[in-house]
């Protein structure tokens, strides 16, 4: 093989080049894909009971959709995060200007537990989100 | 116990199986090739008994057949191909078919499919579309005060919204992508997405000699691209997707 693999995730707008096949990979191609041998041989035919296999996403359905809207009201989130180093700015100036590093990721810590608060119970949909995850 | 012979793939009769690769089974089955004229198969005893489909037979079945891809030409069979004995795969696949599988062989060397793969980065994505479409960034704004069990139908209603901008986004993606590989290969056939986040999934068959030319022209998109989608090639793989059983 003349595959390279490129460091994930890392450097900007690499391509990815893995150097095998993962089980999602295989699953949508092997199974309907390739030259069905019934088609070639009828006598021989060896009948092997297959395990059932469905691992294909439906990627238009109900989970989907209220998959995405959940990833918008976290996009709100994580949106609020950026404009938090002004708060934290503010508490600088407030009389806290030369504290430690420590402290200053207190505040933004803190700040972003109040951002998470204020919307409500995005623990729980942490947690959804990482059950609902597809594997890749 | 073996009572059966599992066939891989087709190849030319000079091909030789892989030696660092096994086969399925428990423990992994050795591959071989029996061969009848100028084609041959790529088989391994299996037990008909045990039925077909974990994970580690799926992945050998793959991976074989690829690495064998890397060196020459290969037809891939479908997974879960088993005829009765070594007798019935010459007598009844390999000979009845063999010019048909020869020039199918010859029409694919010195080729070999290569799989094309975009992924949205999420948060970049959906900020396009809320970017793109007020309306929705409204509604997802009005849903985010209002207690969970209130706002079922409007999270499906955004949802769906979102949904319907991502695909419009893919089509227009994976069209970009097609052309930006098209100079590049031999033939291009775009797959159904697998995922909602899929930007392009596109398999090529290319000439293995202009691989770098192909991956090149992708380097170019991921650059573009950077932030908002990454971009995946896998290959050389055998033609799954080329291949076609005319009856």
């Amino acid at each position: 093989m003349t595959t390279a693999v490129q460091p994930q995730g890392g450097g900007g707008g690499m391509v990815d080049r893995p150097s095998s096949s993962s089980l999602a990979d295989v699953l949508d191609t092997i199974l309907d894909k390739g030259l069905v041998i019934d088609a070639y041989v009828r006598v021989s035919l060896v009948g092997i009971e297959l395990l059932t296999i469905d691992a294909r996403v439906v990627v238009a359905s109900v989970d989907t959709y209220l998959r995405f809207a959940e990833a918008v009201g976290r996009l709100n989130i994580e949106q609020d995060k950026e404009s938090l180093p002004e708060l934290v700015g503010d508490l600088n100036e407030g009389g806290a200007q030369h504290k430690s590093k420590g402290a200053v990721k207190g505040a933004l810590d803190a700040a972003g537990e109040k951002a998470r608060d204020a919307l409500g119970g995005d623990d729980r949909e942490r947690h959804r989100e990482r059950r609902s995850r597809k594997e890749d | 116990m073996t009572d059966a012979v599992y066939v891989y793939g087709i190849v030319s009769a000079d091909t030789a199986p892989p030696r660092d690769h096994a086969g399925i089974g428990d423990p992994p089955a050795k591959v071989q090739t029996l061969k009848s004229g100028d084609v041959a198969a790529l088989v391994s005893p299996i037990d008909a008994r045990t039925p077909l489909g974990r994970k580690e037979d799926l992945l050998a079945h793959q991976r074989l057949l690829d690495a064998v891809a890397a060196d020459g030409p290969v037809l891939p069979l479908t997974f879960g191909a088993a005829l009765t004995d070594p007798d019935a795969v010459v007598g009844e696949l390999l000979e009845p078919n063999r010019d048909d599988f020869v020039r199918a062989l010859d029409e694919l060397r010195g080729r070999a499919e290569y799989m094309v793969t975009a992924r949205y980065v999420q948060e970049a994505v959906l900020g396009e579309v809320l970017d793109e479409h007020p309306e929705l960034a409204e509604l997802r704004d009005s849903i985010a005060g209002r207690p969970e069990e209130l706002t079922h139908q409007d999270r499906i209603r955004l949802g769906e919204g979102i949904n319907a901008a991502v695909s419009a986004k893919r089509e227009h993606d994976t069209r970009a992508l097609a052309d930006v590989v098209r100079p590049h290969v031999v033939q291009a056939v775009v797959r159904e997405p697998a995922h909602e986040l899929d930007a392009a999934r596109i398999a090529v068959l290319a000439e293995v000699d202009a691989e770098e030319k192909l991956t090149g022209s992708l380097a170019q998109v991921a650059r573009d691209w950077h932030g908002r989608a990454e971009i995946r090639v896998r290959g050389p793989l055998a033609p799954y997707d080329f291949v076609t059983t005319v009856r």
